[in-house]
């Protein structure tokens, strides 16, 4: 499984790299290996999640590590998904280089924590880390997309002339992202949060334990809602939501990794 | 055999100098030119502006005077007043000068809009009409293949293409950078004048959707609608039609800004925070500058479009010390190619003087010996195995001295040392087949095929 994992790794980091150069030099198809490289790459990691259960400890689903691999791995599927859709270049670098520290990450990892998901809580526990790490996968495209329309909506007021080099999408191409991948994302994350509570519950007895992860989790999903009605229910413009896209999804990573950091 | 190149272009003569030596039917010119001994190729590049002649001969020196003889008698036709002021407005360049001067036209990189697509369309053209009228062989074959390839490369490895550098172009990219496609939006042209026309035919080229004309005077604003399907409106409705409107192009005469901010802030609380996209290019201005501040919408006038359409300029004139690497590559490409095709001569001499050596020696010794024949047949088989094998270094090493400078240098030495320039006998004799390897095979078309050009 680590095998699999590394060679992820290493395929994604080629990826990133071979992006940067073919944007820098430019040579276009660098870029369109760059892609392959990155396909190739989640495939290594999809068998590499299909051959965890016969690592001897197997690791659990719900380590950190393995939650943000799988984060990784579907972030890269919605990114592909999305450089087939719109002309962006100069996301492929960035998808390359934060896929390799997901799927790297997860190599580092100490497996045979797996008592940690408790008795009588089934497939609760891998679903809760799967459902929430898609979220955080598609609410990181959506924080993505938003800091690109900043970028761009910030050239276009100060007149600058247009980058070519490193070409963004259009600004109504990247609110589209914005909002279909909120929706998406939050979606994933409330039921992410459904399953965590109910995994609670299997393993505790209470549905909230008052812990630093369950806290500052439960505080993100509420900004998202906020954020969520927002968008959809109330009349706020494609800049404030792309800010708001972004800076939503700096406090799930913190209440998600950063806490268990600080703390 | 030596590319020449000589010509005039916008750097050297004015347009109604240039348009003097328009070409119409270029087959003909090509034909005279060849006529002449000293011409051994020819393509003629006529744009509007440049015309230029490049030529393979084997007298550089002497072809300068042929040219430009060939520039006021053929071309003009007599036109100008003396033979000294076309010599002040041409230019000759020869070797590698010639090369690169070719790659960089076709290129782009010689233009006066450096980067502009039309030149490598217009080069091609040059070359079929030459290929078409047999005045062109496998030098200048070779040499517009590369020049298309490094054409190719030019763009690709370089942003010299990329940027556009018109006023109109540079709106319809601003405008790509707002909406992901022009094909479902809505213009509203506010004004019916040819500065209008001129930026809805630019962006009518990308498909843009609706368009809606509003204009003081109704039937200027119904012709422009009629020529372009669209519907026409008086200014007083400008309110109601402003919050579909995803373009607005606007030009008009008048004192005063005719979109203010508060009437533009009005109209983008109905649109629901879809973007809209201002271009002012009337003089004085028709929209309140302070619609640049709101939220949704971007507003370019004249001057900040063309300050964009002029860094474009620049950054592509940046992008021009790339090319010149490129070009620079590609043109050793080219001379080492040429090296190993003017090898061939001095290999064929070579053999051949070795081969009436071989002969002469063998006859002189078989009559001598009075060999019979399986006998002589014995010596002529070791005598040319040991001229074959005292050969192959040599040759191996002239065929392979593909670097311009060494190569040359040693077809020269290899001349002086074997007495190749001083053949006595035999020289007229059938020269004995050799292998030449790649460069020979260019001889004949190969890969050259002129039907093959891109």
């Amino acid at each position: 499984m680590y095998e699999f994992q590394q060679i992820a790794a290493a395929l994604y980091l080629a990826a990133g790299v071979g992006a940067l150069l073919g944007l820098v030099l430019p040579a276009p198809r660098m870029l369109l290996g760059a892609r392959l490289g990155l396909a190739l790459g989640a495939l290594f990691q999809a068998a590499a999640f299909a051959t965890l259960h016969r690592l001897d400890p197997a690791p659990a689903l719900t380590d950190l590590a393995q939650a943000l691999s799988v984060a990784t791995w579907l972030g890269v599927l919605f990114g592909l998904a999305l450089l087939v859709r719109i002309r962006l270049p100069g996301f492929t670098p960035v998808l390359g280089l934060v896929a390799f520290l997901g799927a790297f990450g997860a190599t580092l990892s100490s497996p045979g924590n797996e008592a940690a998901v408790g008795e009588g809580s089934g497939s609760i526990p891998h679903a809760h880390v799967l459902l929430s790490s898609a979220g955080l996968a598609a609410l990181g495209l959506a924080g993505l997309a938003g800091l690109f329309f900043l970028l761009e909506h910030r050239s276009l007021k100060r007149r600058r002339k247009v980058a070519h080099r490193f070409p963004l999408p259009s600004l109504e191409g990247l609110d589209r992202v914005n909002r279909v991948a909120l929706a998406l994302g939050f979606a994933l994350l409330t039921f992410g949060v459904a399953t965590g509570v109910l995994w609670n519950e299997a393993r505790s007895g209470t549905a909230l334990s008052g812990g630093l992860h369950e806290t500052w989790t439960v505080a993100a999903w509420m900004i998202y809602l906020g954020l969520f009605a927002l968008r959809f229910l109330g009349r706020q413009g494609a800049r404030q939501a792309a800010a708001s896209a972004l800076a939503g999804f700096a406090f799930l990573v913190f209440a998600v990794v950063g806490i268990g950091i600080v703390s | 055999m030596k590319v020449v190149v000589f010509g005039m272009n916008h750097r050297t003569a004015p347009v109604e100098i240039r348009e003097r030596f328009a070409v119409p039917e270029v087959g003909g010119v090509l034909r005279k030119l060849v006529d002449r001994p000293e011409i051994a190729e020819a393509v003629l590049i006529s744009t509007c502006n440049r015309v230029e002649l490049v030529v393979t001969t084997a007298n550089p020196d002497a072809v300068q005077h042929v040219l430009l003889e060939f520039f006021a008698r053929e071309l003009a036709g007599e036109t100008l007043p003396t033979r000294a002021s076309l010599r002040e407005m041409t230019y000759l360049h020869h070797g590698r000068e010639a090369v690169e001067h070719v790659f960089r036209v076709a290129s782009a990189v010689d233009s006066m809009v450096v980067g502009e697509p039309q030149i490598l369309g217009q080069v091609k053209d040059a070359y079929r009409a030459a290929v078409e009228a047999a005045s062109c062989g496998a030098v200048l074959s070779r040499l517009f293949q590369r020049a298309f390839a490094t054409a190719k490369r030019v763009k690709n490895e370089t942003g010299i293409a990329e940027r556009p550098v018109s006023v109109a172009r540079v709106a319809v990219l601003l405008a790509k950078q707002i909406f992901e496609t022009l094909e479902s939006k809505s213009a509203l042209l506010v004004g019916a004048g040819d500065m209008i026309e001129a930026a809805l035919v630019a962006l009518d080229d990308h498909g843009l959707g609706s368009r809606r004309v509003v204009n003081r005077t109704p039937a200027h604003a119904e012709a422009l609608a009629r020529r372009f399907g669209g519907t026409a409106h008086g200014l007083d409705e400008l309110d109601r039609l402003l919050p579909e409107t995803d373009v607005v192009l606007a030009c008009v005469g008048g004192s005063g800004p005719i979109l203010t901010r508060e009437r533009v802030e009005t109209s983008l609380r109905r649109r629901q925070g879809r973007p809209l996209f201002l271009i002012d290019i009337g003089v004085p201005r028709n929209i309140d500058p302070g619609v640049h501040e709101i939220d949704n919408a971007y507003l370019y006038d004249l001057d900040d479009l063309q300050e964009v359409a002029d860094s474009n300029e620049e950054e592509r004139r940046r992008e021009v010390r790339r090319a010149e690497q490129i070009i620079v590559e590609e043109r050793e490409h080219f001379e080492g190619w040429l090296v190993a095709l003017q090898a061939v001569p001095t290999i064929r001499d070579l053999t051949q003087r070795a081969e009436t050596i071989r002969r002469g020696e063998v006859d002189r010794f078989a009559g001598r010996l009075a060999l019979d024949d399986p006998r002589r047949e014995l010596l002529e088989q070791m005598t040319r195995s040991i001229v074959n094998k005292l050969l192959h270094a040599p040759i191996s090493r002239l065929r392979d001295e593909t670097d311009r400078e060494v190569g040359l240098i040693r077809l020269e030495e290899a001349r002086v040392l074997f007495g190749l320039d001083a053949l006595p006998a035999g020289r007229d004799e059938p020269p004995a087949p050799i292998e030449l390897g790649e460069p020979s095979a260019s001889l004949e078309l190969g890969d050259d095929d002129p039907e093959s050009v891109d």
